[in-house]
């Protein structure tokens, strides 16, 4: 057999199946030589680029139009990747419209599942249309929303949701250096998650896949802090808003009349929201006090429900083996100094785990004992001069836009440039022992350093702004 | 970083280039320094009202002299003042090299004597400038109107000289005190013109009435002590949304504020723009004008155009093809009137990168290298991202009627440029009411007049205190007194008022 040979099913299962490629285990997929991991990746990115090529028709176009017919080199994909744009680029008229046969036959194009067969007959609204797409499809679309009045819409799908989950999993409860132990790979333990139960947006679909997979299957350990969902169609109402507001025709903003008709189970749901918080911090000081258990939340998350926990002369609630997962930048919000040792002072907790990923990628980067995030072993990260996008050298230490190719992203392309300042010292062995190449902690939005006021309506923000909606329709005389 | 130059203090005819503090300017990169105003603040306003009395010592012809000889001498190639301005204009502003030379081209002009008249008597009126216009009331009483000058501060708009030398002009003509603040990405061309005018008039009431200087917008050991109605009067506000609101926290009675807030404007091409082929090509001239005209960074500029051409398949080949003739005669426009732009919006490229992957509902012309671009919807509405749309790039939106577009007029729509005039004349009663100000010939949008009203507002009349002075002959005008002694009569009501 020679060498070509042996190797090719090697890259397919590191591509398709990293999972069993790394043996479950974190200290394997952080431990791969460089040079190695490279020869992998490129290989990679190659198939993916020629299976993508052929199933997304978007990624066709561009690349036609660019005359790349092939990527052999890391920064031969650069050209190719899309910006956050790219997942808004439909009429938003469309949706205000409810034609949402157009909406499926845009998506169909920056996936490489097959929509053709969808039927949206008589959908309504939006949640009603991923519903759909979740019913007929292999696809799992989670979405966020912006300040063009437009939602992104990001075509992941089940196999990717059901993976994220396992990653999850291995990334938190592993130590690097240790190999896994039966625990780890399949742990039980309670769930805190301080937010909405469910919902179409990026973070919430993330609810769904912890439920079963971190609880062992006992759903009745999953333990949120408001029991209903968020509408993804009032998320939308959110997002037009602002753009209106923006463009002075506050005025001329229509209220969908099936959204309007639900007014008041909304007014309803925001009245019931004070209750549930008290109800979830009796919960936790009662009846979880001292357990392990897995918690996520953004910074500003994390701060608020410690401070109100604190509030309440609650300290030192969960046990000390509690894995605790936090990211997400500051994204508009102004924490006090020591906003951590808060957070801390009321988990109980002394390690908390940072994560650093957008909605575009398969995974998270987490943070090494030194702070730094490594990138996973399936994503390739690029540093691009943040006006030009033309790659900075892959030496060195280098500051700029982050851009990363994600080889392992089935269901749409994962080629995608970040708003993000990062730096790599793409020469550094970091001591905390991982061979991988890694983001220095301090990672900032471009959009916050240059002072633009930035209202994009982020993970970190739903609640607000879901609120913000519900009051513009109080408003209204419907 | 060291100062790339240096913004001095003028005041009432002295120049101060003390107490130097650093700034950033908003294009970036460079830095520029300006005395510290927190050290002068006290010395702006004047120190009594009293003071403008000398200014109505001076008769409307020295007015026109003085301002006739400040026009001749802000000729660019011999006027170092405007050359400097120039240069700090180059770092500082994001508009190229000849664009901004030409700017300093049209200030002579302005300043010409049958200008400066035109402007005075159509805007204000000269018999109110310069005396007391007497009027007769049905009730008997003789009225005289006298149009005052007051204490005016500026905070003009940056983009390009032209807004700081109309700002000088209105107040001179209104015979005003005037404090201008002067902008960070046009730090220099106020002070420029105050400059000439202490060089051709030293000493002279106008240039002692004359305050340009720098300070941040927001810093408050100024505003806090300068904004205030014993200091001055009325505040003119251009720009953005953010200044202007910032400005309206000083608003209070006796201090006035008058907004040139920022715009959007919009333009409507009728049917009959495809009537031939040289007919198209015309229009699409005119259009690239009006998107072309200072790289699209002003508030008259078009930026979604309405196309009357229909939404069936014929309509929208037609939009593409004027799409495609608007593009061509854009990046073929002379270098004084448009370039690609030198600080392209990234958000706004990566939106029409996007736009050109959804083919279905866009159809994009050009902008692969920034240089501007076309976007033709396909269909009956604006793109989302119309709010930013700058540096070059506009959107064409084929409608099959006109209701799509009055939907899209708002408060915040200035400039409407029309093709053909019949259609301007159709529409000129109805898109008023939704807040269009300004309706003009497609072509002239950013070719702007200074002897007319702007933003519906008429800022020179606003800039001055209308006085009136009563003349009332108890034996013409019934006196109160009168109506007092007689409480059974039937004007017994109104004494009480």
């Amino acid at each position: 057999m020679s060498l070509t040979e042996q190797s090719a099913p090697s890259v397919k299962d590191f591509m398709d199946d990293p999972i069993g490629f790394f043996g479950e285990s974190l200290t394997q997929m952080h431990s791969i030589p460089r040079t190695e991991l490279e020869a992998l990746q490129r290989k990679a990115m190659s198939i993916r680029f020629q299976q993508h090529r052929d199933s997304i028709e978007m990624l066709r176009k561009l690349a036609d139009r660019l005359g790349i017919t092939e990527v052999n080199d890391l920064n031969d994909v650069v050209p190719l990747f899309f910006s956050h744009t790219a997942f808004k680029s439909y009429p938003a008229a469309l949706i205000d419209n409810k034609r949402f046969d157009l909406m499926t036959k845009w998506l169909d194009k920056l996936t490489s599942h097959d929509l053709s067969g969808v039927d949206t007959r008589g959908c309504n609204g939006i949640d009603e249309w991923i519903d759909r797409l979740d019913e007929q499809t292999p696809l799992e679309v989670i979405t966020s929303s912006g300040t063009t009045g437009t939602l992104s819409i990001l075509p992941k799908d089940k196999h990717g949701a059901r993976e994220g989950m396992v990653l999850w999993k291995i990334c938190l409860f592993q130590t690097f250096g240790v190999e896994p132990t039966a625990e780890q790979l399949n742990p039980a333990v309670e769930v805190i998650w301080p937010n909405y139960a469910s919902g179409k947006l990026g973070h919430l679909r993330i609810a769904n896949m912890i439920k079963g997979g971190f609880t062992g299957g006992d759903e009745s350990k999953f333990h949120a802090l408001y029991s209903d969902s968020i509408d993804t169609d009032l998320m939308f109402l959110a997002s037009k808003m602002r753009a209106a507001a923006s463009r002075g025709e506050l005025d001329r903003l229509v209220i969908d009349p099936v959204l309007a008709a639900r007014k008041d189970e909304f007014i309803a749901m925001q009245m019931r929201q004070p209750e549930e918080l008290d109800v979830f911090f009796t919960e936790i000081s009662e009846k979880l006090r001292g357990k392990r258990v897995f918690m996520i939340g953004t910074y500003n998350l994390m701060y608020d429900v410690a401070k109100a926990g604190l509030e309440r002369g609650i300290t030192g609630v969960f046990a000390e083996d509690s894995v605790i997962l936090t990211g997400g930048g500051a994204k508009g919000f102004v924490l006090p100094d020591g906003y951590m040792d808060i957070i801390r002072d009321f988990l109980g907790v002394d390690r908390i785990q940072e994560g650093y990923g957008f909605s575009e990628q398969s995974a998270f980067h987490f943070a090494c004992t030194e702070g730094r995030y490594h990138v996973q072993p399936w994503v390739i990260p690029f540093v691009l001069d943040p006006e030009t996008s033309q790659p900075l050298p892959r030496t060195g230490r280098q500051t700029g836009r982050a851009a990363v190719y994600d080889v392992l992203l089935k269901a749409h392309w994962g080629g995608v440039i970040s708003g993000d300042e990062v730096t790599i010292d793409w020469d550094l062995v970091c001591p905390c022992g991982q061979t991988s190449v890694a983001f220095e902690h301090d990672i900032i939005r471009y959009s916050e350093k240059q002072g633009v006021e930035d209202d994009r309506i982020t993970c970190a923000a739903t609640h607000e702004v879901h609120n913000e909606a519900v009051n513009f329709m109080k408003e209204f005389e419907s | 970083m060291s100062a790339a130059f240096t913004v001095p203090l003028f005041l009432r005819g002295e120049v101060i280039t003390d107490d130097l503090v650093s700034f950033g300017t908003r294009a970036g990169g460079s830095e520029f320094q300006a005395p510290d105003m927190s050290k002068y603040v006290e010395r702006l306003p004047l120190a009594s009202p009293m003071q403008m009395s000398d200014l109505y010592d001076v008769g409307f012809e020295e007015i026109l002299d003085v301002l006739e000889a400040v026009g001749d001498a802000l000729v660019f190639e011999t006027n170092t003042h405007l050359q400097e301005a120039y240069e700090a204009a180059l770092l500082a502003n994001p508009l190229p090299a000849a664009m901004l030379k030409n700017s300093y081209r049209i200030l002579q002009p302005l300043f010409a004597r049958a200008n400066v008249l035109e402007v005075a008597d159509s805007q204000v009126g000269l018999d109110y400038l310069n005396g007391w216009v007497p009027q007769r009331l049905a009730d008997g009483r003789e009225l005289r109107v006298r149009a005052f000058g007051s204490r005016v501060l500026h905070i003009p708009a940056g983009n390009g000289g032209l807004v700081s030398a109309v700002t000088i002009l209105r107040s001179v003509i209104a015979r005003c005190d005037t404090i201008i603040k002067a902008p960070s990405n046009d730090p220099l061309t106020a002070i420029a013109i105050a400059r000439t005018l202490a060089d051709v008039a030293p000493d002279h009431p106008i240039t002692k009435h004359l305050v340009v200087g720098y300070w941040k917008g927001g810093d408050l050991s100024v505003e806090e002590n300068l904004y205030q109605p014993q200091h001055i009067e009325k505040i003119v506000a251009w720009g953005g949304l953010a200044s202007v609101k910032h400005v309206t926290r000083y608003i209070q009675p006796g201090l006035e504020l008058i907004a040139l807030d920022p715009k959007r404007s919009a333009t409507i091409i009728g049917a009959e723009a495809f009537e031939d082929e040289a007919t198209m090509r015309d229009v699409a001239g005119r259009a690239a004008v009006d998107i072309g005209v200072a790289n699209q960074e002003g508030c008259a500029n078009a930026r979604v155009i309405y196309v009357m051409s229909g939404t069936d398949a014929a309509g929208i080949a037609n939009a593409n093809r004027l799409g495609e003739m608007i593009y061509q005669a854009l990046i073929a426009l002379p270098e004084f009137i448009s370039t690609p732009p030198l600080h392209p919006s990234r958000e706004l490229f990566e939106h029409l990168e996007a736009s050109r992957m959804a083919d279905d509902w866009y159809h994009v012309i050009g902008g692969e290298h920034r240089e501007g671009a076309i976007v033709v919807s396909q269909f009956d509405s604006a793109v989302d991202y119309s709010a930013m749309l700058s540096g070059r790039v506009a959107n064409i939106v084929p409608v099959d009627t006109l209701d799509k577009v009055t939907a899209a007029v708002n408060a915040y729509t200035q400039t409407i440029g029309i093709y053909p005039e019949s259609l301007k004349r159709q529409l000129r009663d109805q898109l008023p009411l939704f807040g269009a100000q300004r309706l003009t010939t497609l072509g002239y949008a950013c070719n702007v007049a200074i002897a007319m009203p702007q933003d519906a507002i008429e800022p020179i009349r606003r800039m001055c205190k209308w006085i009136v002075d009563e003349e009332c002959d108890p034996a013409v005008v019934i006196p109160l007194w009168r109506l007092g002694a007689a409480p059974t009569g039937p004007d017994a009501d109104l004494a009480q008022v």
